[in-house]
């Protein structure tokens, strides 16, 4: 009898969900990359005590490829997170109960980039001849695909090579169109070709009418029903910060709290990094950071469901939360 | 021995299976943190074909790499297996470089090498290399006295004659340690193709985990297992047979 009763209690308590007791642990947030300038308004925000002057202790943790915010959010272990838009629309293809509350870029930073000897991309027709280089299991695989279905390319037009994080493939050349997002490697591809007399092309899908969205704010449906007012906090507090580390008057004591973290990394790459930033977060002044794109978003989906990376369509528009 | 091997894989994997089932059920898991069975048998249907070849891939490389560290762990063993100041310089090397994780040396193989064949292929055979050197070694480095004494003492002795009957009398260790090295040509191979190759079943498990698809995982994961069980099977099936073609109570033939 006791030990049946112990045992009930210890799956209980292991059952009982963390969201429960947010207001009275430390929110965890996880991010999509490495602590560097994509990041910059996350960092801002946890270096200037913006979470804590809305009452909030929040622990910034940094992401990597194999990290995934989504499934942090749903396994407790994390209470917000930055996920891309095919992440967020996988999961719900598949259930999970996760909610956009805000969308950091307005300008997906996933471009490619290829050097000048080459003959600028106008049109997607010129896309064929090409060596691309694409992150097989990648966005960019999905983003690559959708534009040779609109141009009609398929892979016998093109030479489709998988690639890593190792650029050695495009300075040798072997490689000529490169995966890059464009406000981070793409800076440091740039600044790394000029000094070897070099000069690039960027090629941005959205230019061709592909609009896929990138790094948005997400939690779950629970913490949005139980913890509304620490939603609204905490994006309010976030947004903010977000704001100010785009202000170019802030610019220098963002790069220097950026180095903290990137101890080794090169002042001038920075802040060609924090500007390219900028433009794809706050690409005008008048767009307000953390605007949800509803169109962009539909437009996600609609190419995920024609590529048949989720089975049936999720309402995307449903999981679209405006912050009050 | 080879369908004990393949049900007792089963078994296992149908014990992990459940268990990830019930944390799913207890901690209510959508399927995108651990897919439910149907989805799992869906995307079987979608991926299996395709990751039974990457298997294969990973294994012609695992079998390429063990034959070729089983071929130099012979030849340096037999030629290390003296007192001499180069058997005693092979014996220390193999010791030290036996502790250092191999694996960890795989980006610089691939960064060097480029992320094709021969780098999976050298990596695999290194890491199976110093275990089965050091086994090799030891074999070789143990005189047999009881058989070797009427040689040594008629002068009738040859290095050949004395690499043989090590062997011949050592043959279940060395049946066990090459068996046993297959595991680790595998699992070697699949992390050198996890870190940063462009083919086999690593790669494949790689992508499905940028993409947080767990039903793909776990697909991968059974197909590895059903493959490196049958091929351990055989391995010992091979072994035993050898054994029993080499015993004694057969007739005394060798």
């Amino acid at each position: 009898m006791n030990i049946r009763f112990f045992t009930i209690l210890i799956l209980i308590s292991l059952m009982v969900s963390p969201v429960s007791h947010a207001r009275e642990k430390e929110l965890n947030y996880r991010l999509k990359w490495l602590f560097n300038t994509s990041v910059a308004g996350d960092i801002w925000a946890d270096a200037n005590g913006y979470f804590t002057k809305a009452g909030l202790t929040v622990t910034l943790k940094e992401g990597s490829p194999e990290k995934n915010a989504i499934n942090e959010l749903e396994l407790g272990y994390a209470d917000f997170g930055v996920a891309s838009a095919d992440q967020v629309i996988r999961a719900l293809d598949k259930g999970a109960d996760v909610k956009v509350v805000a969308q950091l870029f307005q300008i997906n930073p996933m471009q490619w980039i290829y050097r000048t000897t080459q003959p600028e991309i106008k049109q997607l027709e010129d896309l064929k001849g090409r060596t691309i280089g694409i992150t097989f299991g990648g966005n960019d695989e999905t983003i690559m695909r959708t534009l040779f279905a609109k141009a009609g390319i398929t892979e016998k037009d093109v030479a489709i090579v998988g690639v890593r994080f190792d650029f050695t493939p495009f300075y040798t050349k072997a490689v000529e169109v490169w995966p890059v997002y464009r406000n981070s490697q793409g800076v440091i591809l740039e600044n790394r070709l000029a000094k070897e007399n070099e000069s690039v092309y960027f090629f941005n899908p959205a230019d061709f009418g592909v609009n896929f969205v990138a790094n948005s704010i997400v939690t779950s449906g629970k913490m949005i029903q139980r913890h509304p007012g620490l939603v609204t906090d905490f994006l309010t507090a976030l947004l903010s910060a977000w704001e100010s580390a785009m202000d170019p008057d802030n610019a220098a004591s963002v790069l220097a709290v950026i180095k903290q973290f990137e101890t080794g990394a090169d002042d001038n790459i920075l802040r060609q990094q924090l500007e390219a930033t900028r433009k794809l977060v706050k690409p005008a002044s008048s767009v307000k950071i953390g605007t949800i794109d509803r169109a962009a978003w539909k437009q996600t989906e609609a190419i995920m469901l024609r590529e048949g990376q989720i089975k049936k369509p999720v309402q995307i528009e449903t999981c679209l939360v405006t912050a009050e | 021995m080879l369908f004990r091997r393949i049900y007792q894989f089963l078994i296992v994997y149908a014990i992990g299976l459940s268990f990830l089932m019930a944390i799913k059920k207890m901690a209510g898991l959508s399927n995108y943190v651990i897919p439910g069975i149907p989805l799992i048998l869906e995307t079987a249907q979608n991926v299996a074909l395709v990751f039974f070849h990457d298997v294969i891939n990973t294994m012609s490389v695992t079998v390429l790499g063990q034959c070729l560290s089983i071929a130099m762990a012979f030849g340096v063993g037999i030629a290390g297996r003296k007192s001499s100041w180069a058997g005693s310089f092979i014996k220390v090397t193999a010791y030290n470089v036996q502790a250092y994780p191999i694996v960890a040396l795989a980006p610089i193989i691939f960064i060097l090498l480029g992320d094709g064949f021969v780098s999976r292929l050298l990596i695999a055979s290194m890491i199976c290399y110093f275990p089965l050197l050091l086994s090799v070694l030891g074999i070789m480095s143990t005189p047999v006295n009881d058989i070797e004494h009427f040689y040594q003492i008629t002068g009738r002795m040859r290095w050949q004659l004395e690499v043989k009957i090590r062997a011949f009398e050592n043959l279940s260790k060395i049946t066990t340690v090459i068996s046993g090295s297959a595991t680790l040509a595998m699992a070697g191979t699949i992390v050198a193709e996890f870190i940063a190759a462009n083919a086999g079943i690593g790669y494949s498990i790689r992508v499905a985990l940028y993409q947080s698809d767990m039903a793909k995982i776990l697909i991968a994961l059974f197909m590895i297992g059903i493959i490196i069980s049958i091929y351990q099977g055989l391995l010992e099936t091979l072994g035993e047979k050898i054994k029993r073609r080499w015993s004694v109570a057969d007739k005394g033939e060798i």
